[in-house]
């Protein structure tokens, strides 16, 4: 059992986790907030493009085995109808806000989101999963020393009432996007088309990246039919398909003192509700 | 076995002496526990899917490169049915569930460079890649860092791989960050007349595939070749 002494050193340690705005109060007052900090506290957490940052080493990195085993885990409850890609890469890459997403291993929030949807879609009980926890790490007390990790079930589970999305019924045989093709309304754009990207307010998801919104670009592909993240991410059962299409850039116009050629693109896929003829 | 004496000059915690589960471990296995109890999946699935996943790599897209190279049908082919070429080169992109591994979709692009156009490819809000034809993407690619910098300043991100670009030749960043998955298919480089597939498959590395290398007669690795150590790598 920890002791107080403990207990107060780790009350320090959370202390000294920062992820807000060193400048103002803890839980301002809203006169105090500007919209820019807003949008800059609303802005989903995935969305880094363009951040500043500085060159650092790059280096490979061998796969821990729990990392192997919550790749695999992901990918399985997705085959198995408990959620979409997009509904884990919400809960994974946005929900868990921005100190767990700069402070976690890449894969950590991978676990955290096999966790979140199995809480969220009643398959599993929050103490449930603390007991299991807690037996788990009892069992390699001492240490790990010539034991295997290993999942060690006490029973196996019928499955056969687990409920489980359509998805994995319509999409099979076809992919997907490939299931939502001919869903979708005439496109509204065609390749050539110059558009805007449109400044929606942003409240917790969206892929339509803060780097292009405002910015003017040009229709490269009219590329599928999808349901658009925002819907999918949680999805809604009445998600209708719209196009996606990919729109080219002039780097030179998207960034402020860009140090490139004139002629150097970006393009990235937007979906038709984020996109308005140029203004 | 562990080896506690790791030659490389990251910063890390002094080694407890007793080697502890750490609370990732702890929260997979509890996890997998109880999603096996519940019928949510069987450990076969489990079993499958892994296997799936460990046979995965970047051989059959550079191959698919090289067969283009050599064979302007199957160019044609690959840049207008990329699922189809997929298949030339072993890769059937439903499997192993019937419609895709779900994190990649199946909306597979290939992206052609010319003598003026070199793409190179990100994610800046996650990591996708084409994995059922390339295989994991490298640890580089999933950093934030990476995804900061590439899409606002690619040449400079690019020279720090080796790769310089003339003035003339349009960098063009495809921020993949919906549900194409892509991979380029680079200009076939000077020195390789002749050649036969398995000699040119030989030179389009990982890194060519993602627009970050070039290929070059004589170079048959990655740039980045670092590689920091798992602390339990086989779950030992």
């Amino acid at each position: 059992m920890s002791t107080a002494a403990q207990r107060a050193k780790q009350l320090d340690l959370v202390a000294r986790l920062k992820s807000a705005y060193p400048e103002l109060p803890d839980a301002p007052s809203p006169d105090l907030l500007d919209h820019e900090r807003f949008t800059a506290y609303m802005k989903p957490v995935h969305d880094v493009g363009g951040e500043p940052d500085t060159p650092m080493k790059y280096e490979n990195k061998g796969y821990e085995y729990w990392e192997h085993m919550t790749y695999v885990m992901c990918e399985v409850l997705a085959w198995r109808g408990i959620w979409l890609s997009e509904e884990r890469r919400r809960m994974g890459n946005v929900d868990v806000g921005r100190a767990v997403y700069l402070g976690f291993p890449y894969y950590g929030r991978w676990l955290l989101s096999v966790a979140r949807v199995l809480l969220e879609k009643h398959h599993i009980g929050l103490t449930e999963l603390a007991e299991r926890m807690a037996e788990v790490r009892q069992r390699y007390a001492g240490g790990l020393a010539g034991k295997t990790l290993a999942a060690q079930p006490k029973c196996v589970g019928d499955g056969s009432q687990v409920e489980r999305n359509r998805h994995i019924v319509h999409a099979m045989g076809k992919g997907d996007p490939q299931v939502y093709a001919g869903r979708a309304d005439e496109p509204k754009f065609g390749v050539g088309d110059v558009v805007t990207v449109r400044e929606l307010p942003v409240l917790f998801y969206t892929r339509t990246p803060e780097y292009v919104r405002g910015a003017t670009g040009v229709i490269a592909v009219v590329a599928y039919e999808s349901p658009a993240p925002e819907d999918e991410t949680w999805d809604r059962p009445d998600a209708r398909p719209e196009w996606f299409y990919v729109v080219s850039f002039t780097m030179a116009e998207l960034w402020h003192g860009y140090t490139g050629t004139a002629t150097d693109t970006l393009r990235t896929e937007i979906p038709e509700r984020w996109l308005q003829p140029a203004v | 076995m562990h080896d506690h004496d790791h030659d490389h000059d990251h910063d890390r915690t002094v080694k407890p002496m007793v080697e502890e589960i750490t609370d990732f471990e702890v929260l997979e296995i509890a996890l997998r526990e109880l999603c096996i109890e519940k019928g949510i999946f069987t450990a076969e699935e489990h079993r499958r899917f892994t296997e799936f996943a460990e046979q995965i790599g970047p051989a059959p897209a550079a191959r698919l490169v090289a067969r283009a190279w050599l064979d302007p049908d199957f160019t044609a082919l690959a840049l207008a049915e990329p699922l189809t070429a997929s298949k030339e080169v072993g890769v059937d992109w439903l499997e192993p569930t019937g419609f895709g591994t779900p994190s990649d979709f199946t909306a597979f692009q290939i992206l052609a460079d010319t003598p003026t156009v070199h793409h190179v490819i990100v994610c800046a809000l996650c990591s996708c890649y084409p994995r059922p034809i390339l295989g994991n993407s490298p640890e580089w690619y999933r950093t934030p860092n990476y995804r900061r910098r590439l899409v606002r300043h690619p040449r400079q991100v690019l020279s720090e791989f080796g790769l310089y670009l003339p003035d003339d030749v349009e960098v063009r960043v495809q921020d993949s960050n919906q549900k194409n998955r892509f991979m380029v298919m680079p200009v076939r480089p000077a020195g390789t007349d002749g050649w036969t597939e398995d000699q040119l498959t030989e030179i389009v590395t990982r890194d060519c595939l993602i627009g970050v290398a070039l290929p070059r007669v004589g170079v048959t690795s990655n740039v980045v070749v670092d590689t920091r150590p798992a602390l339990h790598p086989s779950g030992e």
